[in-house]
């Protein structure tokens, strides 16, 4: 869905490339962090948030990493900017890690650079209600279902059904 | 009889708290056509829960207190010597109306846990004697009170839990009857609507003697069991334990059993059905498991009976042997924040104090200028106890799907009984379904170790760091197969665990704080031994691989003992609360060693019930709400026949 930002904030296709980035980051589809119609709108949530502790050089720098890999498999994306062979990984490597936590588990886990003047925190309540590890677990978040009575007396549909981008691909 | 200006209204009875017993005798009462004020010392239940669902929502730890008020901050800083770490500045009770026992404040000082305790490690010392240790369990100050978190299981106790004296030689026998204790049960059951099955629980009657009046049947139909419950009653099938390691020779059966639930199995009492929302505790989105609002709500329609919130008694008065009046401070904060109070009295013909174990004791002692009422006997605060947890973690051979459904549906009640309950604690053994949370914090802990290169969960020993689809991969197939055992033992009663006033210490409305001492005697420890042995076990014997980590604090850091840690026999344990305080003002026949008879009456003050679970005189390893309703059934009874 194309959005009008409000001035000076950022444009349809910035949030989509943040999108785009934290689909490969999570192993989730894009679609469906990002859906057409989408009224919680995290994507822009999680973005501004990054922004206001992380800063906007460090948001731009790491928007243009992902844009110069953009066509690879999310796998290799992933890898690529976690550097999941690198060690000790570097701050922007730190900051991937920090917007995957966000993406999984609704809160934000400032990266170590930034500890002391960023805090720990749950990012607003449809973060927690709408986190993905619960996907990952073929759940729900605890205190939020959607499911029916007795559901839990059967295994759950498959992780596709929850969004995971189990084809490896874009 | 009045507040001092002949204007207050006449009661028939004042009862002291809104939570599972004041609220169903106020019902009860106000049926019979008779005048209620109930004083409740927190803020009122309100019209709508979304925002005690805002509250936990945002909390960092969603503990059982994050939903209600005055809750910790909600940031914190991540670096590991900050006061805040982790869970947010906890408020200092000296500054609250109603401070309350919280999780997050366990092991913590004066200045952020309402309970003053000591704050170090667990003593080590010989087997033989009590360990020293935190109370671990919690309560709330609010309309509804602590049962806004019970789990809902409803499990009644087992007839040797009422006879521990002259069936096993140990503690006490109850002052009730077992068949009393049955009729009682069945009225608590329908009032809050127990989903469940006489024919499903036949089982446990050879095991352990639970028995039902012929044709007794549960109000509504059972709630399913997990895939969790199932992969344990396959995978445990055929396993038998030794009860006591002197007699090799007596096996206990290991079986599941699927667990009474307070909770709908279908529309009851205008609630809807459960929707698995894995929260039982620390709050039901949807009221689909009874908590006592909705007893409060029927007793208030009744139009006899009145709230008074944030309203906290400070004061029974007693004359000539009865109770002339309570006098209490209502509490105001003020648009600045400020924190106003106003004292007040009120009298009525019969009295009832119902505000929990630690808040009864602490009221009672307090009384009569702290030289106490009620107290003959010199038994009030004393015999503390609670259902001391023991927590086993493991990852099943197959995927067992937790994070779904209530948060429990099913647990081992086959070793609840039998003869080696004359040297060591029962238990029973929760099956939980949500995962390792309760264990190890998780999804959280273990979904953070395979993003940032950790292994505080223990399943990434290699810390490796992984994203995209292989992150999804990797928990997925630990989340799945994540399950844990509770352990919850009949800790035994001991005068030494004791709730007294602190000499020095007040909450923000200047009342003196309860002083906690408290431990472990060997016979609950020998139980702690032989639950773990028991869970190990199962594990093996489903080919289950165990996570149990001994302490809380290792690995890693290294920093045996912190708080609830214990060493055994040369074995490391951790203690977690059940949330079960029982045992402050027990009840018996002998009016020389019991603070109450079986109606909950005081022995020495005519006109006065202390109610709840502080009653229990040995606590058996039912969680204890379905009890605490029976006996409310009683007194209330009590109570009108003594009205009339």
């Amino acid at each position: 869905m194309t959005t009008t930002p409000a001035t000076g904030g950022p444009s349809d296709s910035t949030i989509q490339d943040f999108a785009d980035m934290s689909a490969a980051l999570t192993g989730f589809q894009s679609s469906f962090l990002r859906p057409f119609l989408d009224p919680t709108n995290l994507s822009e949530t999680f973005y501004n948030f990054v922004v206001s502790q992380a800063g906007q050089p460090a948001m731009d720098d790491l928007l243009n990493a992902f844009r110069a890999i953009k066509t690879q498999p999310a796998q290799k994306i992933a890898d690529t900017l976690l550097e999941v062979t690198t060690t000790p990984p570097s701050n922007q490597a730190l900051l991937c890690q920090s917007i995957i936590a966000m993406w999984y588990l609704g809160s934000w886990y400032p990266p170590a650079n930034l500890l002391g003047t960023s805090l720990q925190q749950v990012i607003s309540s449809q973060a927690y209600t709408k986190s993905l590890v619960w996907n990952v677990a073929q759940a729900h978040p605890m205190g939020f279902s959607a499911f029916t009575f007795g559901y839990w007396s059967n295994p759950p549909a498959s992780l596709d059904a929850f969004g995971v981008n189990t084809g490896g691909g874009k | 009889m009045s507040n001092g200006n002949g204007s207050s209204p006449q009661y028939d009875v004042v009862i002291v708290g809104a939570g599972v017993s004041g609220n169903l005798i106020a019902l009860q009462l106000g049926l019979a056509g008779k005048k209620v004020l109930i004083l409740e010392a927190g803020p009122a239940v309100p019209d709508s829960r979304e925002e005690y669902m805002e509250n936990f929502y945002l909390a960092l730890a969603k503990t059982p207190e994050s939903p209600y008020p005055a809750l910790a901050g909600r940031t914190a800083s991540l670096a590991k010597d900050s006061k805040n770490a982790g869970t947010g500045t906890l408020p200092d009770p000296s500054i609250l109306p109603t401070p309350r026992a919280t999780v997050l404040a366990i092991g913590k000082g004066a200045d952020q846990s309402h309970l003053i305790q000591p704050t170090g490690g667990a003593a080590t010392g010989n087997d033989q004697s009590m360990r020293k240790i935190p109370f671990s369990s919690t309560y709330e100050r609010v309309g509804g009170g602590t049962a806004w978190h019970w789990l809902g299981t409803s499990l009644r106790l087992v007839p040797h839990d009422l006879t521990m004296k002259s069936t096993y030689g140990v503690f006490h026998d109850w002052p009730i009857s077992y068949d009393e204790l049955q009729t009682l049960y069945g009225k608590a059951e329908r009032e809050i609507g127990v989903s469940a099955s006489v024919a499903q629980q036949a089982p446990l009657q050879q095991a352990i003697g639970l028995t039902y009046p012929a044709g007794y049947q549960y109000p509504l139909n059972p709630i399913p069991s997990s895939v969790v419950d199932q992969t344990v009653s396959t995978g445990t099938s055929g396993l038998a334990v030794v009860g006591d390691e002197d007699d090799e020779n007596t096996l206990y059966d290991v079986f599941v059993s699927n667990t009474p639930a307070g909770r709908n199995s279908e529309p009851y009492q205008d609630r809807r059905v459960c929707a698995g929302n894995t929260n039982c505790i620390p709050i039901c989105p949807i009221q689909a498991k009874w908590d006592p609002t909705v007893t409060l709500g029927k007793a208030l329609d009744t139009g006899n009976v009145t709230m008074s919130y944030q309203s906290v008694a400070v004061n029974v008065a007693v004359d000539g042997g009865n109770v002339t009046q309570i006098d209490y401070l209502v509490w105001t904060r003020g648009a600045d924040g400020k924190l106003t109070s106003e004292k007040k009295s009120v009298s009525a013909r019969k009295y009832v104090l119902a505000a929990h174990a630690i808040e009864n004791a602490k009221l009672l002692l307090l009384s009569n200028n702290k030289q106490g009422i009620a107290n003959s006997s010199d038994q009030v605060g004393r015999n503390l106890m609670d259902h001391v947890l023991y927590l086993a973690w493991a990852l099943s051979p197959t995927p067992v799907f937790g994070y779904r459904g209530p948060l429990a549906t099913g647990g081992i009640e086959s070793l609840r009984d039998g003869k080696f309950r004359s040297k060591r604690s029962a238990f029973r053994m929760e099956i939980g379904n949500e995962g390792w949370n309760f264990s190890a914090g998780d999804p959280y802990t273990t979904a953070l170790d395979w993003i940032q290169g950790t292994n505080n969960a223990q399943t990434n020993p290699s810390e490796q760091r992984l994203g995209g689809l292989a992150l999804v991969t990797q928990l997925n197939s630990l989340l799945t197969a994540q399950f844990r055992f509770g352990c919850l033992l009949d800790q035994s009663p001991q005068e030494c665990n004791q709730v007294t006033l602190d000499p020095t210490i007040t909450d923000g409305l200047g009342i003196p704080r309860p002083k906690i001492d408290y431990g472990l005697d060997e016979y609950t420890m020998e139980g702690f031994a032989m639950a773990a042995k028991t869970c190990s076990a199962a594990f093996t014997q489903m080919g289950a691989t165990e996570f149990t980590r001994p302490t809380v604090n290792e690995p890693p850091p290294n920093t045996f003992p912190g708080p609830g840690d214990f060493v055994y026999k040369g074995k490391k344990y951790h203690l977690y609360g059940a949330g079960h305080i029982m045992g402050t003002h027990r009840m018996g026949n002998d009016a020389s060693c019991s603070v109450v008879d079986a109606s909950q009456k005081s022995h020495d003050v005519g006109n006065l019930w202390i109610v709840g679970s502080g009653s229990f005189p040995t606590v058996g390893t039912a969680n204890p709400t379905l009890t605490i309703m029976a006996l409310a059934f009683k007194s209330a009874d009590n109570i009108i026949a003594s009205l009339s």
